[in-house]
C-alpha cells in the first residue's frame, strides 16, 4: 500500500508519524514545499524577537525522515491531481502514483494585491527570516504598521512593541476578531492598544502601497498610514484550484465529512485548509490551529490504515494581547449559532461570549476568563443540554459545579 | 510500574491544551492558562508543574504523544535514572 502526502506541516508529519506505526511495511511519501523538516510555527515569533535560537523551531532532525522510512520530497508541490487513476502531478514533472492520498498542504496568507520591500507575511519559517532581516536593517527612525485584525495581528504587534518600534494598526472592521466579538470587547481591545501607544484605525479598508523600491505609505479608506515595515494577517486561503479541477468539493477549504473523507474515493484531507463537518456544531468549518493539525493528522492515519474513525475534537486557540488574554474554543463562527450568552463584562475585567446551537454549546470567545476554558469545553465536548442559562450568565458562578 | 518524572516548564508554556487533549489524566490548565501535572486525574499535595508518577507501558506512550503534540516543546519527561527521554537530545 502506498500512501502520498502532500503537505509537510504538522497535519501531514504527525499522519505519516502516526501511520508508520499502524502499517510498518507501507510505503509513505510525504510532499512538502517548504525544504526545511517540520517545525514549529507556534514558535516564529519567538524566533523573530531571538527569544530562541532558530534550532529550537525543529521538532524533527532531517535525519528522521530516513529512520521512520517516510520519502520526505522537500521543496516540491504538488499541482495536479488524477483522481480516476490515482496519481499526482508534482512541480518539478513528475507523477506519482497512491492507493491513499492525503491532502494536507494547509494555507497560504491571503496577500495585498500590490508588493514592495517591507512588506511582511508571518506564515512560514523563510516569512520570519525575512521579518528578521528587515528589523535588523531598520534604520533609528524607521516606525511600522500592522493591518489586519486577527492574530496574526497580534503577533505583529507583539514584535514590533519587544523591538520598541512605533506602530499604527489599520484594518477592515470595526475591532479585532470582528465576525466573532461585538462592540463591548472590541472596544476594550481597540483602547487597550491606544493605552500602549499604538494608534489604532479600524474601519480602513486597504487601498494600496506608496513607496519606490521601498515602502514608504499604506493607503487606506480611512487615513494613510506612513510606515519603513508593514506586518500584513488578513487570513488564510488554501490553495483549492488545482483540487477542483480534480473534482473534489470545496468550499473555503476542502471538504470533508467527519472521518476526513473527501467526495472522492481514496482521498482525505486534514489540517489548516480543510473544511470538516464538525460534529459538535453540525456543520462543516475550518479551524485553522496547531492542535487542530495535530489530532487531524493522527485521526486520519487511522482511517488510512484501515480503522475507519471520525474526527471529534474540541480544538481551541490562546493568545496574550497586551495582557488581555483570549481563548477561542469549538466553533466560533457566530453565524452557526442560533444564540449568543453574554459572561460578565469589561467592567468586571472579564468577558465571554458562549455560542448556543440548540441549546448546547459549540463554542466560545473568552477574554481575561481563562478559568472557563476547561468547563466550557467539556460542555461541548460531553454535549450537555444546557438547561440552566442563568448560571452561563453569571460570570461568579463556577462552571464546573455544572459540569460535576 | 515504571516511573516517569514529567515537568512543565512555564515559561514556556503557552496555554495550547494539546498535552490537555491527549493526556487529560496527566495534565490540565490552570488559571495562569499553563498546563500543570496530575497523577491519574488528581493533584495530591498542591498543584505543580512536575511530578513523578507511576505509570503503565501503555501511559507512558501516550504521555510521550502528549509531549510531542506540544507546539513550544514545553513539556520533559525523564525516566527513573534521571535520562530525558523527551525532547530527545
Amino acid at each position: 500500500m502506498r500512501h502520498v502526502i502532500v503537505g509537510g506541516g504538522m497535519a501531514g508529519t504527525s499522519c505519516a508519524e502516526a501511520l508508520r506505526i499502524l502499517r510498518p511495511k507501507d510505503e509513505i511519501v510525504l510532499i512538502s514545499e517548504e525544504q526545511h523538516p517540520l517545525y514549529s510555527r507556534v514558535l516564529l515569533s519567538d524566533y523573530v524577537k531571538a527569544l530562541i535560537p532558530r534550532e529550537r523551531l525543529f521538532l524533527k532532525k532531517e535525519a528522521w525522515y530516513a529512520t521512520q522510512r517516510i520519502e520526505w520530497l522537500p521543496g516540491l508541490r504538488a499541482e495536479a491531481l488524477d483522481a480516476k487513476n490515482h496519481f499526482v502531478a508534482l512541480s518539478d514533472g513528475r507523477e506519482l502514483p497512491y492507493d491513499k492520498l492525503l491532502l494536507a498542504s494547509g494555507g497560504e496568507p491571503k496577500t495585498l494585491p500590490d508588493d514592495l520591500r517591507g512588506v511582511s507575511y508571518l506564515r512560514t519559517l523563510d516569512d520570519a527570516d525575512h521579518l528578521r532581516q528587515l528589523l535588523s536593517e531598520r534604520t533609528k527612525t524607521a516606525v511600522a504598521a500592522v493591518y489586519g485584525s486577527g492574530f496574526i495581528a497580534a503577533e505583529y504587534l507583539d514584535i514590533f512593541s519587544h523591538f520598541h518600534l512605533p506602530t499604527t494598526i489599520a484594518f477592515r472592521g470595526s475591532w479585532f476578531w470582528s465576525k466573532v466579538l461585538d462592540e463591548p470587547a472590541g472596544t476594550w481591545i481597540n483602547k487597550t492598544l491606544e493605552t500602549q501607544g499604538i494608534p489604532v484605525i479600524p474601519n480602513a479598508p486597504f487601498l494600496g502601497l506608496q513607496g519606490d523600491d521601498e515602502i514608504e505609505i499604506c493607503e487606506t479608506g480611512a487615513k494613510n498610514v506612513p510606515c519603513s515595515i508593514l506586518g500584513v494577517g488578513v487570513g488564510v486561503k488554501p490553495d483549492l484550484s488545482w483540487l477542483h479541477e480534480a473534482g473534489i468539493e470545496t468550499g473555503c477549504g476542502t471538504k470533508t465529512n467527519e472521518f476526513l473523507e473527501t467526495n472522492l474515493p481514496d482521498i482525505y484531507a486534514a489540517g489548516d485548509g480543510t473544511e470538516y463537518f464538525d460534529l459538535f456544531s453540525g456543520t462543516h468549518r475550518r479551524a485553522a490551529n496547531w492542535m487542530n493539525a495535530t489530532m487531524q493528522g493522527r485521526v486520519v492515519a487511522k482511517t488510512l490504515a484501515g480503522e475507519r474513525t471520525p474526527y471529534r475534537l474540541v480544538t481551541s486557540y490562546a493568545s496574550n494581547l497586551f495582557g488581555i488574554e483570549i481563548i477561542f474554543i469549538g466553533d466560533t463562527d457566530r453565524r452557526h449559532a442560533d444564540e449568543t450568552i453574554l459572561r460578565g463584562s469589561v467592567e468586571e475585567g472579564g468577558l465571554g461570549y458562549l455560542f448556543l446551537k440548540r441549546n448546547h454549546l459549540v463554542g466560545a470567545a473568552l477574554l481575561n476568563r481563562n478559568t472557563d476554558r476547561m468547563p466550557i469545553t467539556g460542555f461541548i465536548d460531553r454535549r450537555i443540554e444546557i438547561q440552566r442559562k442563568k448560571e452561563l450568565k453569571d460570570p461568579s458562578y463556577d462552571l464546573k459545579n455544572l459540569l460535576a | 510500574m515504571p516511573k516517569l518524572r514529567i515537568k512543565v516548564d512555564p515559561d514556556l508554556c503557552i496555554g495550547a491544551a494539546a498535552c490537555v487533549t491527549v493526556a487529560p489524566e496527566t495534565f490540565q490548565l490552570d488559571d495562569e492558562n499553563k498546563a500543570v501535572v496530575l497523577d491519574h486525574g488528581m493533584e495530591p499535595e498542591k498543584r505543580t508543574y512536575e511530578r513523578v508518577v507511576n505509570v503503565t507501558e501503555e501511559e507512558k506512550e501516550n504521555i510521550i504523544l502528549s509531549a510531542q503534540s506540544c507546539p513550544t516543546l514545553a513539556i520533559f519527561l525523564y525516566d527513573e535514572n534521571g535520562f530525558q527521554i523527551f525532547p530527545e537530545i
